[in-house]
């Protein structure tokens, strides 16, 4: 399996998480969610995608919360999303954020009924609002990272 | 479904507490309070070790991080119970092992259920630090620079937005929690001195719409509370019934924020999946049926959430006021020190302190039924309900006590 995802991740040393002076341990991709990560190496957004019951759900589920199944597949999103919630952040949670606050976290809904947490990224004279349209983009962000993100005010 | 029967069937006949506050003295850890509380519960209930049938503990301390902390504490106090284990449901699981004591105790299996809960995360911890970043989900909530109070601020916005909740109103519980820890010799911020509204919306911003003054404080120490179950039978024989466990319910939702979003809409939380309603809801609906109470028979609240508007939904959910209508409730003087329900009587997690986990809550409830609330004593307290919480607003306990059996 191919985790490279950005030159600049080592993912067989994985990526270490700290909280001020505290190491929280190594985040890595698991089983469940690899081929999600290997997609935003592509630029891709993907969802789980339950093939009996057509539901999408969060790249990190495992069974269908409908019928069970654990066959579960990858399915390309839109894009496309609204804002359900937002938090704009002031005191950061570590000395690698510091730098980019205020910044805003929240939780976009996408086209396809999926709510997914992310940065959000008013573009212009946008303001990010509960309902405001969002479209995914792929930057590389703090942790050195290439993630999804959601630009807000984007048509 | 919980058979009746089993409200009001068991009783808390002793309770041992030990405490420590930061700088004084050498620190303690969360095993040596936890040793010397539960080795005072039992002398209080007048129990032997060889009568403990249950251990149950809270999760394992932020400040004593070893895996089975159940067994940690079980090996130094020397009992050898048929029932032993870690409470895991975050916060909520500190009342979690009362309610597992009750059934524990009511299913006749053990006479004696012994519920420990301990940290003194502030003794040993920056946890403004620590803490900050320990809620978020690693792979798709963290990198995001998701820090826990931008986690509670996700339900808080949705929250505001669906029910035209004002920071304002939010910030009345801040206000009149501080109020109450006036009164607490233990307090926080006690020597803080009152505040006001302005001053929650002068205080700078943390993460929106969350202000310093709306966010829990981390107690400055530690606290360990144990109390000893059993049957009501057996209390009133050989015992003094401290309080009935008359009514106990829990729900949890989810472990992270992304995940409170996805996988509900079924019961018991068919309005779901939203940021604006919890399991405490549930949690409450099965303690008051077994209780056969309502929320107007209840005399004193006290919850467990982090942060000030988080009390308002909670609120609404225990029943003491409709959905949405929590702001309203606090602003027209709901939970007033002066003339309200008595709520957080000890300052509650934004002025007395957050203690990660614990029974504390539970133990000043206990104390102002029997006029033991040194200067913020309640008048006729009889019947108290404990809301115990854990994880962002994701595991919720109720537990409601009386001082004498109601069933």
């Amino acid at each position: 399996m191919n985790y490279e995802m950005h030159k600049a991740i080592d993912w067989s040393q994985g990526l270490p998480l700290t909280a001020g002076d505290y190491f929280l341990g190594i985040y890595q991709p698991s089983p469940e969610t690899a081929g999600y990560w290997e997609a935003v190496a592509r630029r891709e957004l993907v969802l789980k995608w339950c093939p009996h019951c057509r539901i999408a759900f969060h790249p990190k589920r495992i069974v269908c919360t409908a019928c069970g199944a654990d066959d579960l597949e990858w399915k390309r999103a839109s894009g496309r999303a609204t804002v359900y919630s937002f938090s704009e952040v002031h005191h950061a949670p570590s000395g690698v954020f510091a730098p980019s606050v205020p910044y805003t976290v929240g939780l976009v809904a996408l086209e396809e009924g999926v709510h997914l947490f992310s940065r959000l990224i008013p573009e212009g004279d946008a303001k990010v609002a509960i309902g405001a349209p969002a479209q995914v983009e792929f930057r590389v962000m703090e942790l050195g990272q290439l993630l999804p993100v959601f630009v807000v005010g984007k048509p | 479904m919980m058979r009746a029967s089993v409200g009001g069937s068991t009783a808390i006949v002793g309770i041992g507490r030990a405490m420590t506050r930061r700088g004084d003295g050498p620190p303690k850890t969360p095993l040596q309070l936890g040793a010397v509380a539960a080795v005072d519960a039992l002398r209080k209930a007048g129990i032997k070790r060889g009568q403990v049938g249950a251990l149950f503990t809270g999760r394992m301390p932020t400040s004593y991080m070893v895996l089975q902390y159940n067994q940690a504490l079980l090996n130094e106090l020397k009992i050898g119970p048929a029932f032993s284990s870690e409470v895991t449901s975050h916060g909520a699981g500190a009342l979690g092992t009362l309610q597992l004591g009750a059934m524990a105790v009511h299913s006749g299996a053990i006479d004696y259920a012994l519920c420990v809960t301990n940290d003194s995360s502030g003794v040993w911890l920056n946890q403004t630090h620590a803490n900050a970043a320990t809620e978020g989900e690693l792979q798709f909530e963290y990198p995001y620079g998701a820090s826990t109070p931008s986690l509670y601020a996700q339900f808080a916005c949705r929250y505001m937005h669906e029910f035209n909740i004002t920071p304002a109103m939010a910030a009345r519980v801040a206000v009149e929690n501080r109020r109450w820890a006036l009164d607490h010799p233990h307090a926080a911020m006690r020597s803080k001195g009152p505040i006001t509204v302005d001053d929650v919306l002068a205080s700078r911003m943390i993460a929106s719409p969350l202000r310093l003054l709306d966010c829990a404080v981390w107690y400055p120490g530690g606290i360990a509370t144990a109390m000893v179950v059993t049957r009501a039978d057996v209390a009133r024989a050989d015992h003094e019934p401290l309080a009935y466990l008359a009514g106990f319910g829990q729900c949890s939702t989810h472990e992270w924020v992304s995940e409170r979003m996805g996988g509900w809409g079924y019961a018991p939380l068919e309005d779901g999946p939203n940021m604006f309603r919890t399991g405490a809801a549930e949690a409450a609906r099965q303690a008051y049926a077994m209780a056969a109470l309502k929320p107007k028979d209840i005399d004193i609240v006290q919850t467990s959430v982090p942060f000030s508007f988080a009390h308002l939904i909670i609120l609404e959910e225990l029943g003491f006021c409709g959905i949405g209508e929590g702001g309203a409730f606090v602003e027209s003087g709901g939970i007033d020190y002066d003339g309200g329900l008595p709520f957080n009587t000890m300052g509650g997690y934004l002025s007395f302190g957050q203690v990660s986990q614990g029974l504390y809550n539970m133990h000043e409830t206990i104390n102002q039924m029997w006029g033991r609330a040194e200067g913020r004593q309640v008048p006729d307290v009889e019947v108290g309900l404990v809301h115990g919480h854990g994880g962002p607003l994701a595991s919720h306990s109720a537990v409601i006590v009386s001082k004498e059996r109601l069933q």
